[in-house]
């Protein structure tokens, strides 16, 4: 009888002559919490797709809970105990919270009847184990993010599962979900035995929730071992990004100091029905203004408000000017530049090629009369590809070919060919990998360098300290503080005191 | 060595029966027909016949491929084309002024057009309902106006719009079919506004987000597809010498739908080519011209059609799939 839930060993796979995985051990203790981390391209998706019997490998063992398994479908991965909960959730909104748990599951009585009383009562069930309390029938609709997430892994413990591989899970929630869907799979570990393999960009999380780790890069295992060091403290999250990368990224300074001119934009009593409440503010040239907030708090609905995308009541001028913005097409061509939050979904058009895709917002610059000319186009997106480090073999290549970080650089390099006077930046790195993460700060702070006015709004607090000269914090709608740099004032705890609507003394 | 050099040539093959397809089911057809049929088939005669035939649907279907790929529909097409129709001719009767007709037909047709765009963008009512509410209104206004009956030109200059041949061999609507096919094609690929039309069908708020005005691309194609309609409707009226209000524009939409869909364009938007379009004006046409020499039974004629139309687009999504 082994205490490993999991034993991959040396597992190799290749695509086309590429190897994706070279020779890797991935081993996880049965009842603890492993993340398994690595950049985009690493190669863990691939390894959690052999587990889940989606992709076949070309050489390697897996010994599933003591046993050698072969596993040839999703539905044999499954059979054996391994449920796959995947980034996007998985949940049909219009169905209540029951139905979800048992949908091509559902019990019957006689006739094919629904026995949806014994379905609402195991669901209660599960949520006990579980420690929560959402009631059977709640619409699924209404739920937070959060416990949408908490039952679709209810839905997974429903099927017997016993090793649980989350995909970058908490992207979409805010901390205090965080914290409140890990103290259940905490509790799940303790007394249901299951086993969690973590996937996550985010370090803190990592450090803070799992046990122990597993690193890969370019296809190799390069490290593994356990959060809690023998000295009794835990793993540095610079560490961890070390070995990720391969070379120190977590230390690297982003903010340089650099000119700030005169005001660029300002927005005076900016009100987006109950969402934004009164906001004002000014943005100088070249400055970096952080606007940071829990969920909810109307960071992002201030943005696309002045971006034209909401419908706003209030006053904006730029360069002193009074403009009136009610479309976003508006917006750009008075100058301003907006990166959204959730790409797929806001960003990416999923049919155009790269190339296209980094055109799209200044077609009019590759056209001659009425004639789009495609020899213009591929030189600017040539210009971009390579100032921005995209990697891709060929321009003509789908968006959705690439990986997070570089369909990031695709998005925010259509804007940098528009030369916006104001570029607003929802969650810039977000499902972005450390390496090009920081190349993204790299080049947020040469926007400002070049005069650019820059409004980041983000959740995460590290992000704003690390680049901004100034920081709001919103809370319910309302801008309730005020951190400069200059003032050493830029800390997690600030930003978190004013978020949670404290006051700083 | 083998695997090394036959590897890359067969992706490769591969690769271009997945891109032109359409193509090869086309040249397929034509082998086809004309082992069963010989030179009834196969000759420049029958090939002019084929494209006569098709080429006021065809011209509309390239109006409509712009329209499904911008993400909407439109099933008032063969009545929009009746209306259009009406006009022109009743003009050019009371005038004497061809020119100004089809001046005309076209402004009365982007009227109608810009009308449907506008509900469906300021009113957000999805366009599969305002197209089918207008294809109600215009037919019974011209069976109203027409007395149920029909509109005969009688402007010899008219109907020799659509009635005389190029070279005493190709017909002008076939010669209209290729100009609004090589016009529609340029606007698809080489113009800003075709690249918008893709990217709002892909995916609208992005669009949105990248400074398009989204609303107003939709409404252009329906415009695009405002001026094919009046393009087929000139052809159509003065092809006939008439138009009527019961018997014309029949079932045009979904034939021209067809024709979309089997050339490759996708019901949801942002995917397809005029190319393709091109083509499955083509295929339709073959399978009708093939059914008609074949002399299948005229009930059945549609079952056949309906069975390649399903059978290209299965091959096409297993294709895409690949």
């Amino acid at each position: 009888m082994s205490d490993f839930a999991l034993q991959m060993e040396h597992i190799v796979k290749s695509y086309d002559n590429v190897v994706v995985l070279n020779n890797v051990d991935f081993c996880v203790k049965e009842g603890e919490i492993h993340a398994l981390l690595g950049e985009n391209g690493a190669g863990k998706t691939t390894l959690m797709n052999i587990l889940g019997g989606v992709t076949p490998m070309d050489r390697g063992n897996i010994v599933l809970f003591g046993a050698p398994e072969k596993i040839a479908s999703p539905a044999e991965s499954q059979a054996k105990g391994v449920a796959f909960i995947h980034q996007e959730l998985n949940v049909v909104n219009d169905l209540m919270v029951y139905e979800n748990l048992f949908l091509n599951y559902e019990l019957r009585k006689k006739f094919g009847r629904l026995n949806v009383k014994e379905m609402c009562r195991q669901t209660e069930a599960i949520f006990d184990r579980m420690h929560v309390s959402i009631p059977p029938r709640a619409m699924m609709r209404d739920l937070e993010t959060s416990y949408k997430q908490i039952v679709e892994i209810a839905k997974s413990l429903m099927q017997n599962a016993r090793l649980i591989i989350m995909d970058e899970p908490t992207t979409s929630l805010s901390p205090n979900e965080i914290s409140n869907v890990f103290s259940i799979m905490r509790g799940l570990t303790r007394e249901q035995h299951v086993t969690v393999i973590f996937i996550s960009h985010k370090l803190s999380e990592v450090v803070e929730f799992c046990d122990s780790y597993t690193v890969l890069r370019n296809g190799e295992k390069v490290a593994s071992g356990s959060i809690l060091l023998e000295n009794g403290a835990k793993i540095e999250q610079s560490d961890i990004a070390r070995m990720m990368v391969g070379r120190d990224v977590m230390g690297v300074q982003v903010y340089e100091p650099h000119e700030i001119g005169d005001v660029v934009l300002e927005a005076n009593n900016v009100n987006v029905d109950s969402r934004v409440d009164g906001v004002c503010l000014t943005l100088r040239k070249g400055e970096i203004l952080g606007i940071t907030g829990l969920l909810g708090d109307g960071k992002s609905e201030f943005a696309r408000a002045i971006f034209g995308d909401l419908k706003k009541t209030g006053v904006v001028r730029l360069n002193g000017r009074p403009v009136n913005i009610r479309r976003p097409s508006q917006g750009k061509r008075k100058g301003i530049g907006y990166l959204p939050e959730n790409r797929k979904e806001n960003a990416i058009i999923k049919d155009l090629s790269v190339q296209q895709n980094i055109s799209i917002v200044t077609l009019d610059q590759c056209c001659v009369g009425p004639e789009l000319i495609h020899a213009r186009e591929r030189k600017l997106a040539e210009t971009y590809r390579d100032r921005l480090n995209i990697k891709v073999t060929n321009l003509a290549n789908k968006i959705t070919s690439l990986s997070g970080g570089n369909q990031q650089k695709v998005v925010l390099s259509k804007w940098l060919s528009a030369h916006p006077l104001v570029m607003m930046l929802s969650n810039p790195t977000q499902g972005v990998d450390v390496g090009a993460k920081n190349e993204i700060y790299e080049l947020i702070m040469d926007l400002a360098k070049h005069g650019v006015g820059i409004i980041i709004t983000s959740g995460e607090a590290q992000e704003v300290i690390r680049l901004c000269d100034r920081v709001l914090v919103m809370y319910h709608g309302k801008i309730c503080g005020e951190l400069k740099r200059e003032n050493n004032e830029l800390t997690e705890e600030n930003i978190m005191i004013l978020s949670t609507g404290g006051t700083l003394n | 060595m083998n695997t090394k050099t036959r590897g890359p040539r067969v992706a490769a093959l591969k690769k271009f029966a997945g891109d032109y397809s359409i193509i090869l089911i086309t040249l397929a057809m034509v082998l086809l027909a004309t082992i069963a049929q010989g030179k009834t088939f196969f000759s420049l005669q029958n090939f002019m016949n084929i494209l006569r035939n098709h080429a006021v649907i065809g011209i509309i279907a390239f109006g409509m491929a712009f329209v499904i790929i911008s993400g909407n529909i439109d099933l008032s097409v063969g009545a929009q084309l009746v209306a259009v129709g009406a006009v022109v001719i009743s003009f050019t009767n009371a005038t004497g002024n061809v020119a100004l007709g089809i001046v005309l037909a076209i402004v009365t047709s982007l009227a109608l057009s810009g009308l449907t765009g506008l509900i469906v963008t300021k009113g957000r009512v999805p366009s599969f309902i305002v197209t089918l509410g207008m294809q109600y209104i215009y037919r019974a206004f011209c069976m109203y106006f027409m007395s149920g009956g029909g509109f005969y030109g009688q402007s010899a200059e008219y109907k020799m719009i659509s009635n005389t041949a190029l070279f005493g061999k190709i017909p002008m609507p076939v010669i209209y079919f290729f100009v609004m096919f090589l016009l529609y094609y340029w606007i698809s690929r080489h113009t800003k506004l075709g690249r918008h039309i893709y990217a709002v069908g892909s995916n609208e708020k992005a669009s949105r987000l990248s400074g398009i005005n989204t609303d107003w691309i939709k409404i252009a194609s329906f415009l695009l597809l405002g001026i094919a309609i009046a393009v087929a409707a000139v052809t159509e009226s003065s092809r006939m010498g008439s138009i009527n209000s019961t018997s014309s524009g029949n079932a045009y939409e979904l034939n021209a739908i067809a024709m979309v869909v089997v050339g490759g364009v996708a019901m949801e938007g942002g995917k397809g080519t005029l190319i393709g379009v091109l083509f499955g004006v083509l295929i339709l046409g073959i399978i009708n011209n093939m059914i008609t020499l074949l002399g299948v039974n005229v009930y059945l004629i549609n079952a056949f059609k309906g069975l390649i139309i399903i059978l290209a687009v299965l091959l096409q999504r297993k294709e895409r799939e690949r």
